[in-house]
């Protein structure tokens, strides 16, 4: 799950203004013509509702969902509730009037998109969450998530290892009030935790900001300039960290590990400048559910639990090259 | 046009009465609020941890500071005249952006090749962006009349979107240039040195001396005052008054995009979110400071002591290892009581007039109102 990250209201709003002239707002119009006309038998319409593809990681997801989907024979509409619940409600009302045969759907709100999701159910179109979950169960068909939890230990495991147990660490947090963070930062600490010769000699959260990250992390530095780790609970935070090291010419002695897979950290692990990042499998995730979505439409039922839990990958300068942009490359 | 009486108050024209006295040396107390502030401050946290007060980290402070320092002196212009600029800190990030663009190579389409402008003059492109950014705004409220709240609320989203819609959300990642390109260098912005000073704090010293030159010695420093105290009579007087909110919006925009080439310098990596929220770091600088937002009041040093204490007080939060919740608290509390501060000051300074009045008509101070 990436939540609002990076994204803040601001963003999204801006990016609402914005973007509806430039074609995004059009996008739910600009359905592929390639499938036979929709309504038949085969085929049929998928819509998929993503939170604002300017994140290259809810493009990947997208991208991936709207591949699978013609693949398998299907109209897809592509959309962007850019965080916001009350245009996912249209998205997922435009959505029922057209009479999708399924909605992939990350959604806007574990609260705010019970509703919409509730309606989508009512009218028959059954709705496959990804990415982030709801506050309810029985109403989605499906809700396939990352497992954070899973995904932390392994970057502390790593992170761990790297420092061979023992040593001063710091850690950058995420925006403290998103879940994600919160359950991140609990990943690192049960396996942190468990080796007492790794003291963490500040804590403090930089927002899932690679600026702040940088101006926290050159403080930071300040008092404690003999550390021997930082982690992130997110990459940009991560090579925020990375910049604030490189400037105090600490980077070799220090490991930095982050967590989302991000093709910029990425990179900086094949340069050495990072050891490590957990890689959520966004496209993974949404090419599951459109495929449940594709067996769920032709014989009416599911195969899998509602609630489906993936593991993330741990990205290393030793499998770096396999993966491409939130996915193993094929 | 008389200048306005921002470093003259009226507490300097008192009797030498007790109650003058007093009134004097609680006024300079006031009008050195935020100087204070600082310094107890850096004492305050000098005790709490020896990592504090160290050249080492005065530096890396100050290098913080700037940044919010250079956006807090084109505020402080604009607020001045009694507007606002809300757009500044999405004008850091398009700023980010523009330098990302230049620096990775610009495609001219139409003549299939693709450009690597030197450092100096990706520089000046996006200086003269956030120059041309400003100059919309400042069309806004001037021919079309908006109020500076609304236009620069709009150009806050307008600037935003354009950052994401050029990058397509994406960060531009390596901003370092390459050497048979020679377009390197541009890291030596947010990260070099002069006389073993970082260039971003000289850059502020350069900010701040043409702006203290503008607002102290030039007309035009004196038509920005006096457009914030009375805009009517300033127009009365002569003052060309809508060009010289343009420029205001223009100065502005010019230092949002420095603060925009430093941060993205600095990071070597330049994200279309940056900046965000900066706007109003800014505005809580220039309000630390003293000046008011209804215009007319205000001047450079206190722009830069505001920024100064806002930056301090993070880091050192930080250093401490506060909890990020309280750091908000505190920044928002630190606001609010320099506000406060503000408004007793000009009571003092009402009073003050009052009793220089009274003892002008009568012999006896002691009739002046206690």
């Amino acid at each position: 799950m990436f939540h609002s990250h990076t994204r803040k209201l601001l963003v999204a709003l801006a990016t609402a203004a914005t973007l509806a002239v430039a074609g995004c707002g059009g996008d739910d119009e600009s359905s592929s013509s390639s499938a036979s006309g929709g309504g038949g038998e085969e085929g049929g319409l998928i819509a998929i509702i993503t939170p604002p593809v300017e994140n290259p990681f809810f493009k990947a997801e997208a991208d991936a969902a709207k591949a699978k989907a013609e693949e398998l024979g299907y109209e897809t509409s592509v959309a962007s509730h850019d965080d916001d619940p009350n245009k996912q409600s249209e998205l997922i009302d435009a959505a029922i009037s057209r009479k999708a045969k399924a909605i992939i759907l990350d959604n806007a709100g574990a609260d705010a998109s019970i509703g919409p999701v509730r309606k989508a159910k009512d009218a028959g179109i059954p709705v496959f969450l990804i990415d982030r979950e709801i506050n309810a169960t029985g109403i989605a068909t499906a809700q396939i998530v990352s497992n954070n939890s899973q995904g932390a230990q392994l970057g502390a495991q790593e992170f761990v290892k790297a420092l061979g147990g023992k040593g001063k660490y710091v850690e950058l947090v995420g925006k403290e009030s998103d879940t994600n963070a919160g359950v991140r930062s609990k990943g690192y600490a049960d396996v942190i935790g468990q080796v007492p010769a790794l003291k963490r000699v500040a804590r403090q959260s930089a927002n899932w900001d690679q600026q702040e990250a940088f101006t926290k992390m050159e403080t930071i530095l300040q008092r404690n300039r003999d550390i021997d780790g930082v982690i992130a609970g997110n990459d940009t935070m991560a090579l925020g960290a990375v910049a604030a090291l490189k400037a105090a010419n600490l980077l070799d002695k220090v490991t930095v590990v982050g967590f989302d897979g991000s093709p910029d950290v990425i990179s900086a692990i094949k340069k050495g400048e990072a050891r490590a990042t957990v890689l959520q499998p966004a496209a993974l995730i949404a090419e599951m559910a459109v495929e449940q979505a594709d067996e769920f439409v032709k014989t009416g039922k599911a195969s899998q639990p509602e609630k489906q839990s993936i593991d993330c990958e741990l990205v290393t300068k030793d499998n770096a090259d396999e993966y491409g942009v939130f996915a193993k490359k094929s | 046009m008389s200048a306005p009486t921002v470093d003259a108050p009226a507490t300097s024209h008192l009797p030498a009465t007790a109650e003058g006295r007093r009134l004097r040396i609680v006024n300079l107390l006031l009008e050195l609020r935020a100087f204070i502030a600082l310094i107890v401050l850096i004492i305050v946290f000098s005790i709490l941890s020896d990592s504090y007060l160290t050249w080492d980290n005065l530096v890396t402070m100050t290098r913080h500071v700037a940044i919010n320092a250079i956006l807090a002196i084109g505020m402080l212009m604009v607020i001045l005249t009694a507007g606002i600029d809300l757009s500044v800190g999405s004008i850091v990030g398009l700023a980010g952006v523009v330098a990302g663009v230049l620096l990775e190579g610009l495609t001219v389409g139409f003549l299939d090749v693709r450009l690597f402008p030197p450092v100096w003059a990706v520089v000046l492109i996006v200086l003269a962006v956030g120059a041309g950014v400003g100059a919309i705004n400042g069309a806004l409220v001037t021919r079309f009349g908006v109020a500076p709240f609304i236009a620069t609320l709009g150009m806050l989203y307008v600037a935003r979107g354009a950052a994401l819609l050029i990058s397509g959300g994406e960060t531009y990642p390596n901003l370092g240039g390459s050497p048979e390109l020679g377009n390197t260098g541009f890291e030596k912005l947010g990260s070099g040195e002069i006389l073993t000073i970082p260039v971003s704090i000289w850059l502020m010293v350069l900010f701040a001396a043409l702006a203290t030159f503008l607002t102290r010695k030039a007309p035009f420093g004196r038509w920005v005052y006096a457009i914030g105290g009375n805009e009517r009579a300033s127009e009365l007087a002569g003052v060309n008054v809508n060009r010289v909110k343009r420029r205001v919006y223009m100065i502005s925009g010019v230092c949002a995009a420095m603060a925009g080439l430093i941060i993205a310098s600095e990071l070597t990596s330049a994200a279309p979110q940056a900046g965000e929220t900066f706007e109003l770091n800014a505005i809580a600088a220039v309000v630390i400071g003293g000046t008011s937002l209804a215009g007319g009041r205000g001047n450079v040093r206190g722009a830069l002591i505001g920024a100064f204490v806002i930056g301090f007080l993070a880091d050192g939060l930080v250093i401490l290892g506060v909890s990020t919740f309280w750091q908000i608290v505190i920044k928002g509390a630190v606001i609010i009581l320099a506000v406060i501060l503000d408004q007793s000051q000009q009571r003092i300074q009402r009073r003050g007039a009052a009793v220089a009045a009274a003892s002008s008509i009568s012999d006896n101070p002691r009739a002046a109102p206690a």
